[in-house]
């Protein structure tokens, strides 16, 4: 078969449009994320772009032009995230801590703003000069009109202007007023308008169309000695090791900022009682439900897989795929579709039993629960595997224990199990550590609860450590402590590494690395 | 196989029958009702008139579409725009996800190159780490870029799909890469011979012989996508034009269990059946996709 090489065009065309949209999005964010201080991020988008434009222009790395792309994408959203979670859990990030330092600076001094005099509310229009900037015509208590620009301030002459008999400005030489429509398309520029004032750390805010404010910060940053002060008072507030600046009193400034805090969050959820409690009940859990689940399903999926493959059994086929059903349903739904069945005091299971369960309120049966609907959905995955596997069992050794004179018992338990067992347990393992962190089947089902009373409600009693991370992180009320929740996370992450060390040992994928 | 050659089989007596089979059936039926039983029960739900958890029975008593009717009208329930993000974001994903497995499948099949040891190595233990236990980091990395970038914001389904495009080569390469080996190389080689490309190879030779295998790996990802929960309500959870059906659906249901109860029968059975049907058609590929490389030996 010959190929013909007008075949190469398309392709070519296809690299052109690739690398050039890559260029051109390198050109356009680099410079921006530069501008915004994300220089990590900036330095990986133009390493990423010059490594792939080197790859694709030169015709050396052939293997290099099919994996490069995966690669560059793998590292910047599935091991820098792992890395990063490692380094938030040694700040405090959260809310109130979101913010670089000048941030927080700059957001605590806006804050700080009040009026300044008791006639702090003037009067004042909307005008373009001759040139056509925005100008703040404020009349001020004194009875002089100023014309003030974020840039400046300027008395304008008395003869110039005239106001009417209750003070309201009519006419201005040289300046026209903005209509109302100029008025709105100005507003987005005025919620963020200051003028400076006639005296030192004095400025105007415009208050409204029609007056300004005239306002004054009352803390001031002194960068010489790093500390925050109240210019009335003289307070200082000094920067601690939390992210936040202090008086000797106590008293905190909001916002602080994002610090590094090395390991209290670590020490926090190890060392302080109201953390290690709910953690260590939720380690055991995390440990526990998945060891449940999947030995129940196992035998139970391997079970139903002995119990109809047997070739008497006609309608096997039809079996097979009606009890895959869970299986091929869409997760999220059918767990929510559970939660309502197990409902209390209106749900269908309830109804059929006799008695009341409190399925989802009593800390013990919400655990009975999570592991009964996980027992639906994963039997079939388990009865699938275990089918294949006995079918790939190989009929020799069966047939010689057999001309042994081994009873089909003795095949079943001495020879079969052991087999099926040993050639699925990667797969064990491998279900072990996904269920480890199955996010939805516990959260969708009782959202980790019911609550553990001594856990400062973050923590319930069926939470897992990857749904407890999701509380302490996202959970309105509860967290927006993504610091704490980094460490839950690497947390996590550790001993997932650990289980998997132990299934790549046991795997055979290994032997495939040639 | 020649009848003649069939031994002739005896008859069951009725006693050995159910010996040997009846308690098997009796099992079997027994485990197709736990497993049938949540969708019948959703089925259920969707054709009761009354739409209610505690009213609810199994054959109901007032039998009608209102409950779908309502997933036109409710404007609580924007079920269509749900789908519709859902299966866009979803068929995406399949695509690019796919598209990055198979090249990087591919080469690690094909091409002998230095480092090739270490990249399996490397893909191998990455496959093990589920992205969603970096979601904090995801958060803190859009806040990060959301002033710089404007698709990397939350809300903005762009950069859920960059998110997952992260995790393609370490969920689908390992997979496809199996299967590729299992394509006999004499089939490349020749067409090297008649002056074939790598590049032609990979589009005319290796990704057709490999469509059936491709089409799971896409199945799987796209339902993956449809079930995604975690990373997708924390990216899209504050847009509500932007949210999944998943997310969408908890939001509604949770909102008020008892009142919206046939409403999300109705749309959940919607979404279950053309996944389900999809996938028990697939099912012989899907095991063997979902097991490559475990049960040899």
């Amino acid at each position: 078969m010959k190929i013909k090489n007008s075949h190469r065009l398309p392709g070519l065309f296809l690299k052109i449009f690739l690398l050039g949209g890559l260029n051109a999005f390198a050109l356009w964010s680099v410079p921006v994320l530069i501008a915004n201080d994300r220089f990590l991020y900036a330095a990986y988008v133009a390493i990423s772009t010059l490594i792939l434009d080197y790859i694709f222009l030169s015709s050396k790395f052939v293997a290099a032009k099919y994996i490069m792309p995966g690669v560059i994408l793998l590292v910047a959203f599935q091991i820098y995230p792992a890395i990063y979670t490692g380094y938030i859990a040694f700040t405090n990030f959260s809310v109130g801590h979101e913010f670089n330092k000048q941030s927080a600076i700059d957001s605590i001094i806006s804050n700080s703003l009040e009026p300044v005099g008791d006639d702090s509310i003037l009067p004042m229009r909307l005008a373009k000069n001759p040139e056509g900037t925005l100008t703040l015509l404020i009349k001020e208590s004194d009875g002089n009109l100023y014309a003030g620009t974020s840039q400046g301030i300027k008395k304008l002459p008395t003869n110039s202007w005239s106001a009417d008999a209750d003070g309201n400005i009519q006419s201005v030489q040289g300046f026209s007023f903005l209509s109302e429509t100029e008025e709105a398309a100005a507003l987005e520029q005025l919620s963020d308008y200051f003028v400076p004032g006639l005296e030192k750390n004095v400025k105007y805010r415009v208050a409204d169309f029609t007056n300004v404010e005239r306002i004054t910060p009352t803390l001031r940053y002194d960068s010489q000695g790093d500390f925050v002060e109240n210019i009335l008072t003289g307070e200082k507030y000094r920067p601690n090791k939390n992210g936040s600046f202090v008086s000797e009193a106590g008293e905190e400034l909001e916002p602080g900022w994002t610090a590094r805090i090395g390991l209290k969050n670590l020490e926090r959820v190890i060392g302080d009682e109201r953390y290690r409690t709910p953690l260590v009940k939720v380690l055991i859990w995390t440990f526990i439900y998945p060891f449940l689940v999947v030995i129940l399903t196992f035998f139970l999926g391997l079970f139903l897989a002995l119990t109809i493959n047997h070739p008497k059994i006609k309608v096997k086929k039809i079996y097979r795929i009606l009890m895959i059903v869970p299986y091929a349903m869409p997760g999220v739904l059918s767990i929510l579709t559970w939660k309502g069945m197990l409902n209390e005091s209106y749900g269908i299971v309830n109804k059929l039993l006799p008695g009341t369960i409190p399925w989802l309120s009593d800390p013990w049966w919400a655990k009975v629960a999570v592991v009964l609907v996980q027992l639906w959905a994963g039997t079939p995955y388990m009865f699938l595997i275990a089918t294949g596997a006995i079918q790939a069992l190989s009929t020799e050794i069966v047939e010689a224990s057999e001309v042994d004179g081994a009873s089909p018992r003795q095949v079943f338990w001495n020879i079969k199990l052991p087999l099926v067992v040993i050639a699925l347990t990667p797969l064990l393992i491998a279900s072990y550590a996904y269920n480890f962190s199955n996010f939805g089947s516990i959260y969708l089902l009782t959202g980790g609860g019911p609550v553990m009373y001594d856990s400062g409600g973050v923590a319930g009693h069926t939470d897992i450590l990857i749904s407890y991370t999701y509380n302490l992180a996202f959970t309105a009320g509860k967290g927006r402590d993504y610091g704490l929740a980094s460490a839950v996370s690497f947390i996590n992450f550790l001993i997932v590494a650990v289980i998997s060390i132990q299934a790549f040992r046991r795997s055979k994928q290994m032997e495939n690395i040639n | 196989m020649s009848s003649a050659l069939v031994v002739r089989e005896k008859k069951m007596t009725f006693n050995k029958w159910l010996r040997v089979l009846a308690w098997r059936h009796a099992i079997a039926l027994l485990a197709i009702a736990f497993a049938l039983f949540p969708l019948i029960w959703m089925a259920s739900a969707s054709f009761d008139q009354l739409g209610k958890i505690n009213t609810q029975s199994l054959i109901p008593q007032y039998r009608g579409l209102d409950n779908y009717r309502l997933l036109w009208e409710n404007p609580d329930q924007p079920y269509w725009r749900w789908m519709r993000n859902s299966v866009l974001i979803a068929s995406i994903n399949a695509v690019v996800q796919l598209a990055i497995g198979a090249t990087a499948a591919y080469a690690l099949s094909r091409f002998r190159y230095r480092g090739r040891k270490t990249t399996l190595m490397t893909i191998l233990i990455i496959q093990m780490f589920p992205q969603l236990l970096a979601v904090t980091a995801f958060y803190v990395i859009l806040a990060d870029l959301r002033e710089s970038i404007p698709f990397m914001d939350f809300g903005n389904p762009i950069a859920l799909l960059v998110i997952f495009a992260g995790g393609a080569l370490g969920i689908n390469a390992w997979m496809l890469k199996g299967f590729f080996d299992s394509i006999p190389s004499e089939i490349d080689e020749s067409a090297k011979i008649d002056g074939a490309s790598h590049g032609q190879i990979y589009v005319r030779i290796i990704l057709p012989l490999a469509l059936p295998m491709l089409s799971v790996v896409a199945l799987l990802s796209f339902i993956g996508t449809m079930n995604e929960f975690l990373l997708t309500s924390v990216i899209l959870g504050g847009n509500q034009d932007s949210i999944t059906l998943a997310v969408g659906m908890r939001q509604f249901i949770e909102t008020d269990f008892q009142e919206n109860w046939g409403a999300f029968a109705a749309g959940a059975l919607i979404a279950t059946l053309p996944v389900m049907l999809l996938f028990i058609w697939l099912q012989r590929f899907v095991v063997s996709g979902l097991t490559a490389g475990s049960l040899k030996g």
